[in-house]
């Protein structure tokens, strides 16, 4: 939590930098435009992160752009990226869908004079602008922390069963850069819990139907399953729901990750101990303002990091916990 | 037409009825090896545990809803690729209609539950007629078509949920999809009978032999004096129906509509349907076969994970089974010089 509002001030200091610049960029003839390209455009995180840019496009008086692919796929974001690019927008936002297959799709953008801004994803190793490799070029990096993700989950969720018991990951896909991060840190947190034993992790290919059956085969083979970490959205859901045909809803704690709004019931009737929301908003927001501070002439810092809130039953009526619910509107 | 198995000799006759119920061999054979690894490893046993019943029998429930419409389009030597996003279209719909009647007519709660349920089922008309009269009218090969619709089914549905999921909060509807009837789940006895109204309508009915008919050869259908046209609208309009019940229930197993509920179900359904002993190229295929299909996966997926085989090594076994499944069926028609199992 401490971490989050570090990375307040930096924000806060990008975004007055690109701030400071409004009054001569308002008499400027031309607006600026900046792009958005997400991961995929169906995803509740994406769409908030979409919101977040906005807010910031609109206080500094600037223009966004908004396209993307439907699915999670390398060949469907790079036709979008390259006709985002024909636009010639003033920046470009992006969540790359592959570490390295679109380092020279952006490569191309960037020596056309477009700065990039990685949001959520990252090319090469995530660090950048350090003068060496390949995939240093983008201005910055702004993103959560998946690795830290985990380990809040596991710590929360450890705390809830008293340090022991016998837990498990339910995962989307593998190879999917955050949710294996999200993954890494829940198993390194919870080897400093010796009372916890962390079952093999199943994979549920982002199906609910499938992640409730995983559950139950689990408790059918362990009848004393303690936890289960829910990695994403419908491996989450889906876990909920098994657990919930098995009769052991409440007696088995889930930890789920993101934060659409029926997370508040389901944290109110029990069905989820615990989850961690990410602040896609956020990262929209400061994504933006680096970008437009990069444009403007301002420095910006190549990494900025958002942070993570662990909403609870017993506090998700704070507003200052449930302002990073995802949204639409 | 459901003739051939009584006409030739004994010993055929005999093999085309062990062939009809391949699938359900394959069942047995599966639930065998589980039950024997479950007892070696755990001392539990797989099969004769009401728990273990209940959970497939619900896992099995949405790909079936799925491949009973399949099986019609499968049977009439056609695909629907459209049915993953016309369930989810139908989930969506479902949420928002229960939603808003309750929130914004003031109903209770079983009857915004009931609007929902026949609101995202009435939607499924749309995408159904589409494809059928892509198909029959306008000719586009029923790949290319559903393909299409598949899109279109996928947008719409992703538009109406704003790109997240629609929560639902309503008791009747949450209890539909998880509640129990003397200990077997409401979602198991719902898909039972849609079971028997597909099989009534598939060997019974004049539609279903004319499915049949069609799927062995379109143009000695046509001669015969059947409405392809007609029968090839029906038939992607049940597929779409069905498509929409499974929404519906999904939406209240999960309190919540979401557009991609059907996506990871389409492959399974396809799946099932040619375990469960359906030619690709039309023809054959019955619902006991799609029954059992969808069994097999579900005893599959779940089997895997109960016995705790490495998950990398589950993707590979479902792969495996579905190609074991289909190559004993080539065989089976290559013997049976042809015969078709009806």
């Amino acid at each position: 939590m401490d971490r989050r509002s570090l990375m307040k001030i930096v924000g806060a200091a990008s975004a007055a930098a690109g701030l400071g610049m409004l009054p001569g960029k308002a008499s400027a003839a031309e607006k600026v435009t900046i792009a958005l390209v997400p991961g995929l455009t169906a995803d509740g995180f994406y769409v908030t992160m979409h919101r977040g840019a906005e807010a910031a496009a609109k206080a500094v008086g600037a223009d966004l752009v908004y396209q993307g692919a439907s699915e999670w796929n390398v060949s469907l974001q790079v036709p979008v990226l390259e006709a985002v690019i024909a636009r010639r927008p003033a920046a470009i936002l992006i969540a790359p869908t592959d570490k390295t297959q679109l380092v020279q799709p952006l490569k191309k953008a960037n020596d056309a004079g477009i700065p990039i801004v990685c949001v959520d994803t990252f090319i090469g190793n995530g660090i950048f602008q350090t003068g060496s490799g390949e995939a240093d070029f983008p201005i910055s990096y702004v993103a959560s922390d998946n690795v830290l993700g985990g380990r809040m989950a596991a710590r929360a969720l450890a705390k809830a069963l008293d340090g022991k018991g016998k837990v498990y990951v339910s995962n989307t896909k593998p190879n999917v850069s955050t949710t294996d991060q999200r993954e890494e840190g829940f198993k390194a947190e919870m080897k400093n819990f010796s009372g916890i034993q962390v079952l093999e992790t199943q994979f549920n290919d982002d199906d609910a139907n499938k992640a409730a059956a995983q559950v139950q085969a689990v408790i059918g083979r362990v009848p004393d399953l303690a936890g289960v970490f829910g990695a994403n959205l419908f491996s989450a859901g889906g876990t909920a729901n098994g657990v919930k045909q098995a009769g052991k809803a409440g007696k088995i704690k889930l930890a789920g990750f993101d934060a659409p709004e029926s997370i508040v019931a389901q944290l109110k009737d029990g069905t989820f101990e615990l989850t961690i929301a990410q602040h896609p908003a956020e990262i929209g927001y400061f994504g933006f303002m680096a970008a437009y501070a990069q444009v403007t002439g301002n420095p910006v810092p190549t990494a900025i990091g958002t942070g993570f809130t662990v909403m609870t039953a017993a506090n998700i009526d704070d507003p200052k916990v449930a302002r990073y619910l995802y949204k639409s509107s | 037409m459901a003739e051939p198995a009584t006409k030739g000799p004994a010993y055929t006759t005999i093999l085309v009825r062990i062939a009809e119920l391949r699938a359900w061999l394959f069942l047995i054979v599966l639930i065998v090896f589980f039950e024997t690894w479950a007892r070696l490893a755990y001392d539990v046993s797989f099969v004769l545990n009401t728990y273990n019943l209940q959970s497939i029998s619900v896992f099995a429930t949405a790909p079936l809803l799925l491949a009973l419409g399949q099986t019609f389009v499968i049977i009439s030597a056609g695909i629907d690729l459209s049915l993953g996003f016309v369930m989810g279209l139908a989930s969506v719909i479902a949420a928002h209609t229960a939603n808003y009647v309750q929130a914004v007519l003031g109903l209770p709660p079983f009857l915004s539950m009931m609007c929902g349920i026949l609101a995202g089922i009435a939607i499924t008309f749309f995408p159904g007629l589409v494809n059928g009269w892509l198909i029959a009218y306008l000719r586009v090969p029923p790949f290319i078509g559903t393909l299409g619709m598949y899109g279109v089914a996928r947008g719409s549905a992703y538009l109406f949920a704003g790109g997240m999921t629609i929560s639902i909060n309503n008791d009747w509807y949450s209890a539909i999809g998880n509640d129990r009837f003397f200990g077997v789940p409401l979602l198991v006895i719902l898909t039972a009978i849609a079971c028997i109204i597909m099989h009534y309508y598939l060997s019974q009915t004049r539609f279903g032999q004319h499915t049949y008919a069609m799927g062995a050869s379109q143009a000695a259908a046509r001669r015969a004096g059947i409405n392809v046209k007609n029968l090839t609208m029906k038939i992607y309009l049940l597929s779409a129906l069905m498509a929409g019940v499974a929404g519906a229930l999904y939406t209240g197993r999960f309190t919540a509509g979401a557009p991609q509920a059907g996506e990871p179900l389409l492959l399974d359904s396809i799946a099932a349907v040619v375990i469960g002993g359906a030619s690709l190229f039309g023809g054959s295929g019955n619902i006991w076969g799609t029954i059992a299909g969808s069994l097999v996966i579900a005893v599959i997926q779940y089997g895997l994970v109960f016995i705790n085989v490495e998950p990398f090594w589950q993707f590979i076994a479902v792969g495996a089974v579905i190609i074991i499944s289909v190559l004993v069926d080539q065989t089976q028609r290559r013997f049976l010089g042809g015969r078709q199992v009806e």
